[in-house]
């Protein structure tokens, strides 16, 4: 069998955000850039359903050049080779623009089973890309999986994933979509072996000029920001401005055990009295 | 005239959820910008009577889209539904709550439908030129964007429970029933769905929680977590560190990777505040924290604290709450 994990990039969870200078967008100088946690789990997925199926892995990423690196880092954990749609412009293009120039490439391998994408990205939080794939290649999909079962011989698969109030089990019929949520599985490190035979493998870089738009639906004007089918106006940093009001002890930072029962009794009439909250 | 739409999410015995209600009354407050009729919109097996509870809302009529096809909610068939209906009476705009089937089946709406959309705002507004636009997080609540929809149509957002309080006002309810297109779906089968029956409020819908973390230190005593979280009636959740400890499960997880929940009261025990942590909880209205390290990030990020050992502070605190009711 054939499987396509879609990859992002994004930056580090710990790097600071700030605006750029048209206040539209963010400032990347600087930012670390890493694989999607999310779509961590989508690959080791995918490379443990390879070591139970002998399943070829394809990573699949869009981005600018420095997009290189996650897919090698995907690489680097088992995949077999990888595709990289270059799109410089890429982050301003919507999702939908960025959804059909992923499906085309998908539909022009023509034989894949199944496609593992992260449940969203952790930056944008858009959350419709993969799901976007799916109903572009009108294929069935299963999102936020808790627990994936392959089943080759009868090309179906078995997930599990948390639904309002409980979960479910649902099975879908190759070619079928499914997106990764944590717990999942436990991502493996890229081995540093993993790491010098990821360079090797092979890689089909697409610039997006090289794509037909045309027979996708779209025009040069769908990509990009101005194509977007919504704009941002504005990005605002919040600032975290809470009131700070925390009870300490008479002799220390710590409330001792002598004052605990003042301390509780305070809070909560703080809680009731002042924030009226309870 | 222009049609607001809103989705209609039940729970698992037909009940409207209050989630419901809070977009319908965002609904309201944009039609009386925009002179446009509110609709709510159910797409389902079947919709019971729920129209008085919808108009009570602000609903001016309750589209039926049924078919015994729509049993158990499935993307595709509800996307096709749902996108058949926008195609018949083109609402200008659709908003539903952020719960995890709209996330699920709207992408596909708006790419069957070439409309836009946007999820989890925090705040829906219409412009002089009606479209709309809207505020949402980006970078793990680091950011806070404003959004406008561009000469598309629909335009879909969904909206963070609690966000909006709902608030009554009065629309007919007048009922619209529709027949659902829905494709046969031999590609995929429902195998099995299990409720689990909570003894507490769902996360994303909670009034308040209280959460532990790394602190609490085992699955036993999650229960102190437990006991102060039902003497207020709150939901209970958990730091990502605490679920990997294995003290509780993943579905607990508050942050990032976790759920993002908004409740009007946020108790933070034994958690230190990360980055991530704040990203689920940081847009909740009052948050408080119990934490015996007074140099912990949280208490940069609280309204009211303690810092004080959490195994003497929850027993007290939770003795006072009871006292209130
Ligand atoms: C990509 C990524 C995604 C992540 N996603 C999430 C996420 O979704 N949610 C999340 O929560 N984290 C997430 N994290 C992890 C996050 O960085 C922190 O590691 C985590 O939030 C720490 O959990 P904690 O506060 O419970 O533990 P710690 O940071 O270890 O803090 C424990 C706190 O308990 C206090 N404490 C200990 N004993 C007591 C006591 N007896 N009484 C009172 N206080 C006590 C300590 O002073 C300390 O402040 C993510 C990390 C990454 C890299
Ligand atoms: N540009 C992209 N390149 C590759 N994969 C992507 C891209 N955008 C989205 N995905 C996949 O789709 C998932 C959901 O993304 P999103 O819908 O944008 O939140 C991600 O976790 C990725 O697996």
């Amino acid at each position: 069998m054939k499987i396509v994990v879609i990859v992002r990039q994004t930056p580090d969870t710990e790097a600071k955000i700030a605006a750029n200078s048209s206040g539209n967008g963010i400032d990347e100088t600087g930012l670390k850039w890493i694989l999607n946690p999310f779509d961590e789990f989508a690959v080791e997925e995918a490379v443990k359903i390879k070591e139970s199926t002998g399943a070829e892995v394809v990573i699949l990423g869009i981005g600018p050049d420095r997009a290189l690196e996650t897919i090698r880092t995907a690489l680097a954990m088992g995949g077999d080779s990888a595709i990289h749609i270059k799109d410089e412009n890429f982050g301003a293009t919507d999702s939908y623009a960025t959804a059909k120039l992923i499906a085309s490439k998908i539909k022009a391998m023509g034989d894949v089973d199944l496609i593992l994408a992260g449940k969203k990205w952790i930056d944008e939080e858009s959350g419709q890309v993969a799901i976007q794939v799916a109903a572009e290649l009108d294929i069935p999909q299963a999102t936020i999986a808790t627990k994936v079962d392959v089943d080759d011989a009868a090309k179906t698969v078995k997930v599990q994933s948390e639904i309002e109030g409980g979960q479910r089990i649902i099975e879908l019929n190759f070619p079928a979509l499914v997106t990764a949520e944590r717990g999942l599985n436990e991502p493996r490190y890229a081995s540093l072996p993993g790491i010098m035979k990821a360079k090797k493998k092979p890689l089909e870089e697409v610039t997006v000029d090289a794509i037909n738009l045309e027979e996708l639906g779209l025009a040069q004007e769908n990509l990009g920001a101005d194509g977007s089918r919504y704009k941002i106006d504005n990005i605002d940093i919040p600032v975290i401005n809470r009131s700070l009001n925390v009870l300490k002890g008479g002799n220390s930072d710590m409330v001792e055990s002598a004052e605990v029962q003042a301390a509780a009794e305070n809070l909560t009439k703080l809680l009731r009295e002042e924030a009226k909250i309870i | 005239m222009s049609e607001i739409w809103v989705l209609v999410d039940t729970t698992a015995d037909g009940k409207v959820r209050n989630v419901t209600y809070e977009v319908l009354t965002a609904a309201v407050k944009l039609k009386e910008k925009n002179s446009a009729t509110v609709a709510a919109v159910f797409v389902g097996e079947s919709a019971g009577a729920i129209e008085g509870d919808l108009g009570k809302y602000g609903a001016d009529k309750v589209y039926k889209v049924e078919d015994p096809a729509l049993n158990d909610f499935n993307p595709s068939a509800y996307a096709s539904a749902l996108s058949e209906a926008i195609k018949k009476h083109n609402p200008d705009i659709i908003l539903g709550g952020n719960t995890l089937q709209n996330q699920d089946f709207l992408p596909r709406v708006s790419a069957l439908t070439s409309g836009g959309l946007v999820l989890d705002a925090v705040d829906v507004d219409i412009s002089s030129s009606s479209t709309l636009s809207i505020k949402r997080y980006r970078y793990s609540g680091k950011s806070i964007s404003g959004i406008t929809f561009h000469d598309v149509k629909p335009m879909i957002a969904t909206i963070r429970p609690n966000t909006f309080k709902a608030v009554e006002s009065s629309g007919a309810g007048e009922v619209i029933q529709e027949t659902a297109q829905v494709p046969s779906q031999e590609n995929i089968k429902v195998l099995e769905t299990k409720l689990v029956p909570k003894d507490r409020p769902e996360l994303t819908e909670a009034d308040k929680i209280v959460s532990g973390g790394r602190g609490v230190a085992s699955t036993e005593n999650f229960e102190l977590i437990f006991n102060i979280a039902d003497s207020i009636g709150a939901g209970a959740g958990a730091s990502r560190a605490a679920v990997d400890s294995g003290y509780v499960p993943y579905e607990m997880q508050v942050g990032q990777t976790g759920k993002v929940v908004a409740p009007n009261l946020y108790i933070a025990v034994g958690i230190s505040g990360s980055v991530q942590h704040y990203a689920g909880m940081g847009s909740s209205k009052v948050i408080v924290a119990i934490n015996k390290d007074p140099d912990a990030p949280i208490f940069q990020k609280c309204d009211y604290g303690i810092c004080g050992d959490l195994f003497e502070v929850l027993p007290a605190l939770t003795e006072e709450f009871k006292k209130l009711s």
